[in-house]
Parts: C-alpha cells; sequence; structure tokens
C-alpha cells in the first residue's frame, strides 16, 4: 500500500534530514514510526502525504507515485499533521461537509459517516460551533472524523493520540485495528512506545534522518521491551 | 519598567519581524520590495498630504485663518488613527495570538497592557508622520513661524496620537464586544466599519468647495474640534503661539490619559479578553441534511466564507466596491455632469470614469493575499486530492465575486450618467477587462511573495510585498489610460490599445499560472 523508495531530503543545502529511506507498509499494517525529536519522522510523513515536495527518491501509494500522480494518490489517502490547524472560521459540520465534497463522498453515505465517527468521538453535539470555539483535543478529533469520513485505504497520522483524551485514544485505536482488518493501513509516528508496542505489528526506528530498525514488531523489539530498544539504537554511535 | 519594554521590544520585534521578513525562513527579495514599497508609498502619500494642504492652508491664509491648518491637520491624523486603530484592537490588545504566554509571564496585567497599546501606538505613528510632517512644511512655508514652532510641533508629533490610540481601543472593544452578542458577529463588526469608514470619508469631503466655503468650515471645524476634543486647542496654542503652558497641558493629559488606561484596563483585562474572545458556544448540535457540492464549488465556498470571516481583509480589498457602488446608486440622483462642469468644465466624465471605476476595482484585489492567508492551514489544501490549477480558480472565482458588482455599477453610472453607447461599451468592457487582470495578478504575486509565518493577519492584507505591488501595479494600469488616451487623442483609440492589451497580459498570467504557479504551490 505504501513503499517508500530511497527517499532522501534536505532543506537548504543543509544535511539530510532523511537520508535514503526505504521501507514498505503493506494492507493490513500498523505501522509505527519512531525517533527522537528532529530524526525526520515528520519530513519522511509530509511527503508521504504530499504536501512537502523532494528530489531523490520516490514513494508510492497503492503503486502510484505521490510525484507523477498526487491527486490520486491522496484521493485514497488521508493525513493528519501533529497540530491540526483546522478553518477556524468554519463550524464543525461545515469543515466536515467541506472534506466530503472534496472527496466526493456520496451524499447518501455522507450523513451516516459523519453520524458514526462523530458519535465515537463524542463531538457531534459541538459541530455547530465555529472551530476557533474548540479545543486542541476537539480539533484532533474533528481532524479525525475528516480523515475517516472518506474511508482511506491509507492513514497517515503524525502523533495522532497527542491531546486526545483516554476515552477518545481508546476509540482510535479500535478504529484503526477495524480498518487494517478490512484490508487498510496506518501509518502512524509517536513517541508513546507502549503504544507502538501494543498497537503495531511493523515498527520503524529513525535516527538522525536513517533507518536503524525496521520489520515486524516482535523481531525488532526480541525480548527486550521497545523502550529498551530505542534507547539502545539512539545511545549508541550507528 | 525593564520588563514592560522588554515586552514591547519582543512585541514589536514579532510585527515587524513578521511584515519585514526579519529573522523568517523567506527571502530577502520580500523584504527589499517590501523596503523599496513603503519608501515608495511614503513620498507618494507624503506628497499628496504635502499639496492637499498647501492649497488648503494657502485658501485659509488668504481668508487669514491659517492657524486652523495644524489643528484640521490634527483632527484628520486623530480621526486616521481612530478608524483604523478600532477594527485592530481585536488582534492587538485583545485575543493576540500569544496571549496565553505573555500572561503566564511574571509581569502585571497593566504592563501587558500599556504593552500592547504602546505597540498600537508605534503603529500609528507612521501614519501621524506621514500626515503631521508635510502639514509643518506647508504651514513653515506659507505662516513663516519661529523657531519654536518647530520644536513645539516635532515634539508634538509624539503625542498626537496617544489619545486617539485610547479612544480606538475602547471604540474597538465596544465594536467587538457588540458584534461578538450577534449570530454574525463579523458581518455586524464589518457593517459597522463601513460605517465608520464611510462617515470618515464624509467628513474629509467637507474640505472640498470654494476658498469662502473652505476658509468657513476650516474655522467651524476648528470651534468643533475645540469643543468636541480640548486637547486640539492645548496643540493649537502650543505649536502656533508657542505657548508652553499649553504643551505641558497637552503633554501631561496625553500622558495621564495612557497611564490612567493601562490600568483601569489592566483591572479587567482578563474578563473583556474572555469576553470578546470567546466564540458562541452552544453545543446540543443534532446532525440534519447535508448539501453535497463539486470540490470547485466547496473551495470557492470555503474562500468565500474565509473572506467575510476577516474584517480587515473585508475592509481593505472590499471597500473600492461598496464606493463604487454607493457613487453608482448616488449618479441617479445627483446631476454629476452639472458638478463635473461647475469642476472646471474640463472633465469629461466619459474618458475619466472608465479611470474611476478601474481604480476601485484595482483597489479589490483578494488573490493577493489569499496564499498568505492560509498560513498555517496550508495543509490541508496541499495534502486535498484536488488540482493545484482547481485551487487558484476558486480563489479567482471569489475576487472576479467581490468585483462584480463593478460590472453592475458600469451600467448604472452608464445610465445615469446618459453616455453614448461606446463610452458605455468602453466603461463596461475596461471593469470586466480589470477585474479579471488583477485577480489573476494578485494571486501570480502572492505565489511569488508569500507570508504563512504571519501571526496578525493585517500584516498580510494591508502591509504585504504582494500586496503592495498589486497595488502599485493596479495603480499603473489606471495611469496607462490617461497616457494612452494622451497619445490616441481620442477615448475610442485609446481603449482599442488598451482593452487587448489587458486582456493578452490576463492571458499569459494565467498560463504562468498554469505551469510556474502549480510548481511554486507545490514547494510552498
Amino acid at each position: 500500500m505504501l513503499r517508500i523508495e530511497n527517499f532522501s531530503k534536505s532543506y537548504k543545502s543543509a544535511a539530510k534530514a532523511v537520508d535514503s529511506l526505504s521501507l514498505e507498509v503493506s494492507r493490513g499494517d500498523i505501522f509505527g514510526f519512531i525517533g527522537h525529536n528532529g530524526a525526520g519522522k515528520t519530513t519522511t510523513i509530509k511527503a508521504i502525504a504530499g504536501i512537502l515536495d523532494f528530489e531523490e527518491g520516490d514513494i508510492l501509494i497503492d503503486g502510484m507515485s505521490i510525484k507523477k500522480e498526487p491527486v490520486a494518490c491522496k484521493r485514497i489517502m488521508a493525513y493528519i499533521p501533529d497540530n491540526p490547524d483546522l478553518y477556524e472560521h468554519l463550524t464543525g459540520i461545515k469543515y466536515l461537509n467541506f472534506i466530503g465534497d472534496i472527496y466526493e463522498v456520496p451524499k447518501s453515505e455522507r450523513y451516516a459517516l459523519i453520524n458514526e465517527y462523530s458519535d465515537a468521538f463524542d463531538i457531534t453535539g459541538n459541530l455547530g460551533d465555529t472551530i476557533s470555539s474548540y479545543s486542541h483535543g476537539m480539533k484532533q478529533k474533528l481532524a479525525l472524523v475528516s480523515a475517516l469520513i472518506h474511508k482511506p485505504k491509507l492513514m497517515v497520522l503524525d502523533e495522532p493520540f497527542v491531546g486526545l483524551d483516554p476515552k477518545a485514544s481508546h476509540t482510535l485505536k479500535t478504529i484503526m485495528q477495524q480498518m487494517c482488518n478490512e484490508g487498510a493501513a496506518i501509518f502512524f509516528s509517536t513517541h508513546v512506545l507502549e503504544v507502538a508496542e501494543k498497537l503495531c505489528n511493523k515498527i520503524a526506528i529513525l535516527k538522525r534522518g536513517m533507518l536503524v530498525a525496521c520489520g515486524p514488531t516482535m523481531e525488532v523489539k526480541g525480548d527486550n521491551s521497545l523502550e529498551d530498544v530505542f534507547l539502545e539504537l539512539i545511545d549508541s554511535n550507528v | 519598567m525593564k520588563k514592560l519594554f522588554r515586552l514591547v521590544n519582543i512585541q514589536l520585534l514579532g510585527m515587524l519581524g513578521s511584515m519585514l521578513a526579519i529573522g523568517a525562513r523567506r527571502s530577502r527579495k520580500n523584504a527589499r520590495v517590501l523596503y523599496a514599497g513603503i519608501v515608495l508609498f511614503t513620498v507618494l502619500m507624503g506628497g499628496i498630504a504635502f499639496f492637499y494642504l498647501y492649497g488648503m492652508g494657502s485658501i485659509l491664509k488668504s481668508y487669514g485663518k491659517l492657524d486652523a491648518l495644524p489643528q484640521i491637520a490634527m483632527a484628520l491624523a486623530s480621526m486616521a488613527v481612530i478608524i483604523s486603530t478600532a477594527f485592530k484592537v481585536k488582534g492587538t490588545i485583545f485575543g493576540f495570538k500569544d496571549y496565553d504566554l505573555v500572561m503566564s509571564l511574571p509581569v502585571s496585567t497593566g504592563s501587558v497592557v500599556a504593552s500592547r497599546i504602546i505597540l498600537l501606538y508605534c503603529i500609528n505613528i507612521y501614519f501621524v508622520l506621514l500626515l503631521m510632517v508635510p502639514m509643518t512644511v506647508a504651514y513653515g512655508i506659507l505662516a513663516g513661524p519661529d523657531f519654536s514652532f518647530y520644536v513645539m510641533g516635532i515634539l508634538s508629533f509624539f503625542l498626537v496620537p496617544m489619545v486617539p490610540v485610547i479612544l480606538a481601543s475602547i471604540l474597538g472593544t465596544i465594536i467587538t464586544y457588540v458584534a461578538s452578542r450577534f449570530r454574525s458577529m463579523n458581518l455586524v463588526g464589518i457593517i459597522i466599519a463601513f460605517a465608520v469608514l464611510l462617515a470618515y470619508m464624509g467628513f474629509s469631503m467637507t474640505f472640498r468647495g470654494s476658498g469662502e466655503e473652505i476658509a468657513d468650515i476650516g474655522d467651524m471645524i476648528s470651534r468643533r474640534v475645540n469643543s468636541i476634543y480640548p486637547l486640539a486647542g492645548y496643540y493649537t496654542d502650543a505649536v502656533c503661539k508657542g505657548d508652553f503652558i499649553s504643551f505641558a497641558f497637552f503633554a501631561v493629559i496625553s500622558v495621564a490619559s495612557f497611564l490612567l488606561y493601562s490600568y483601569v484596563i489592566g483591572r479587567v483585562f482578563k474578563k473583556v479578553n474572555t469576553d470578546v474572545t470567546t466564540g458562541r458556544y452552544k453545543a446540543g448540535f443534532a446532525l440534519g441534511e447535508l448539501k453535497a457540492a463539486s470540490p470547485l464549488k466547496a473551495l470557492y465556498v470555503k474562500e468565500l466564507k474565509r473572506f467575510f470571516s476577516s474584517t480587515v481583509y473585508v475592509l481593505n480589498t472590499g471597500f473600492g466596491i461598496v464606493l463604487l457602488t454607493i457613487g453608482s446608486i448616488a449618479a441617479f440622483f445627483v446631476d454629476i455632469n452639472k458638478l463635473a462642469a461647475g469642476a472646471g468644465g474640463a472633465v469629461i466624465l466619459g474618458q475619466l470614469l472608465p479611470a474611476a471605476v478601474s481604480f476601485c476595482v484595482v483597489m479589490s484585489c483578494t488573490t493577493a493575499s489569499s496564499i498568505s492567508l492560509e498560513g498555517r492551514n496550508l495543509w490541508i489544501l496541499k495534502s486535498l486530492p484536488v488540482d493545484a490549477r482547481c485551487i487558484f480558480y476558486s480563489k479567482i472565482l471569489v475576487n472576479l465575486t467581490i468585483t462584480a458588482p463593478a460590472l453592475a455599477d458600469s451600467i448604472m453610472l452608464a445610465i445615469a450618467l446618459r453616455l453614448g453607447v461606446a463610452e458605455g461599451v468602453i466603461l463596461f468592457l475596461v471593469s470586466a477587462a480589470c477585474s479579471i487582470f488583477i485577480s489573476l495578478f494578485g494571486l501570480w504575486v502572492n505565489l511569488r511573495f508569500y507570508n504563512l509565518d504571519w501571526t496578525s493577519e493585517t500584516v498580510v492584507v494591508k502591509q504585504s510585498a504582494a500586496m503592495i505591488i498589486t497595488i502599485f501595479t493596479g495603480m499603473a494600469l489606471v495611469g496607462l489610460q490617461f497616457l494612452l488616451f494622451a497619445a490616441a487623442g481620442s477615448i475610442t483609440g485609446a481603449y482599442a490599445i488598451y482593452l487587448p492589451a489587458v486582456i493578452i497580459l490576463s492571458l499569459l498570467i494565467l498560463r504562468s499560472l498554469q505551469a510556474d504557479g502549480i510548481r511554486r504551490f507545490k514547494v510552498l
């Protein structure tokens, strides 16, 4: 579903933020992407989402290149940044309907999907209010609902659990598992290693823009905890 | 006091940094254009102010009322400060972006309020100087005053905006507070803003007429300003008569008002801030029927809502069209032909109108800040499955919608002023061509000169390189009409060249947007 081939990115001739990164996410995968601050996770995620231009390597979504066919790739994908700045002047429902229009979600399905996911995240009652009145967590929930209503085959999430209350976190994890059971794929970054360890069937660890570990979670962590493995890799001189 | 200056320092740096690209990741190209634009604007506006005030001063002098000139200039500057500042209150004094951070610092609330008012004061001092320096030069030439006039006058420059800034922040708070009580709070705010601006324009227009009328009005205004705003009297006595006691009163009252206001607002700042910044929050929403639309229509509606969500955006890009529409309706009731004849008889309406209408159109450019205004929301557009062309078209369509009344206005003007068929058609076509050109050009410029790191919409809408380039290009497009008319000698001859040229330019820009523009959008 997602294949990253030798992806590199540098900003204004500085050192490479990401260096020759290659990895693959298959249907049904919940893929955790972890690394220290500034490791290049957000750069990679933005490139996958098609919002960051890059010159080296390629990123394929369901076999299509994000560079050559960005619109087709984006149509089957959903992206949520680490800090969801949404259109504050719109109400929640107008934002969701806007997303529904852009992704051409049939009118017949739209109502049911918005109802289902906004109920799941407990924000239906707030959809009539302008987004400017929302808390960080509510904006995060609205962004999640907007990502889910067009039934993406690939979800790309940057720190999706930040700002969510425990119930919403649980709901998100359940939905992620449901989606993967139905054949979708999820690629997300997180600093919460316990979540990654429990939720993800595959893990990749990034250090200073380079992949230092990648594979099934059980293989990456072995008999240790993911936290121990992560700290060992980050502290080592690899 | 040290903390206050540190606060002002950091906030001024933040504002200027956002405006002039200091320390920003944008290229120096933006800053260079902006500096050049500011210099050009200062020279242009300072020159206009000088000739306007010198002309008025000459008339006042011939009636022995020259001393009214500094007072009138001060009244105009004070009113301009009040009008322009009242709509900056939300975002500057209340509801500013770093409120949480600043309020968590170990400084008194009074200091926070004072720092924000000083920020407003600093913004206004430039505009006050733009009017008061030409007045000082004009008065100096006409009256030949002694040295004390210049000393008092220059010192007064820095006192003039103080009380108006405070009055503006009170007015702005009331407007924001009243507007926030309504469901469509932005619309209410915009309507109030337009009403106040039109009232100000009406006040400025009272200075037109015959010499005797101006002198009488000057005298009347002088007396009225004195009765409403006693500080103006102290100012006049200080500057024109070199009265130090009056100057001391003027200075003490200005500074004391500033301190008192900071103290009083400091006491209720948190409550007022919460009241004016909290949106209507009702919860209990029940999902109803949803209307579906095409992606282009959805983007267009979103863009239109963005436009109307910002008072400063609407005021700065919609005022020309509102004024044009009011003028077009008024043309049915006022004999403009007679007025024009009275103004010297040389004015030929059919020749001037296309330039006047196109001036209002080119001043109404929403696209020049439409990319920058995406700011931190840009990720949404960039991650959507829509072609960049579709995004561009939605922004262009909004600009065309805003300038669309100019087409109806052209027809109304042609009918009301009984223009000939050729002149009427030219008027309509020039409106349409300029509207298309400025919509495309604004976007084209904004893709080259963008600011996505802004913290205040005002910086993008009023003080950005893209806006300055677009406005000056628009003005050049209007000026070109006069040049062509002078060269061709006839209205049809001039516009036979002008219209195809504008259309060809528009097509070239459209082509550039569809290729280079898309590439630029991708790397934003």
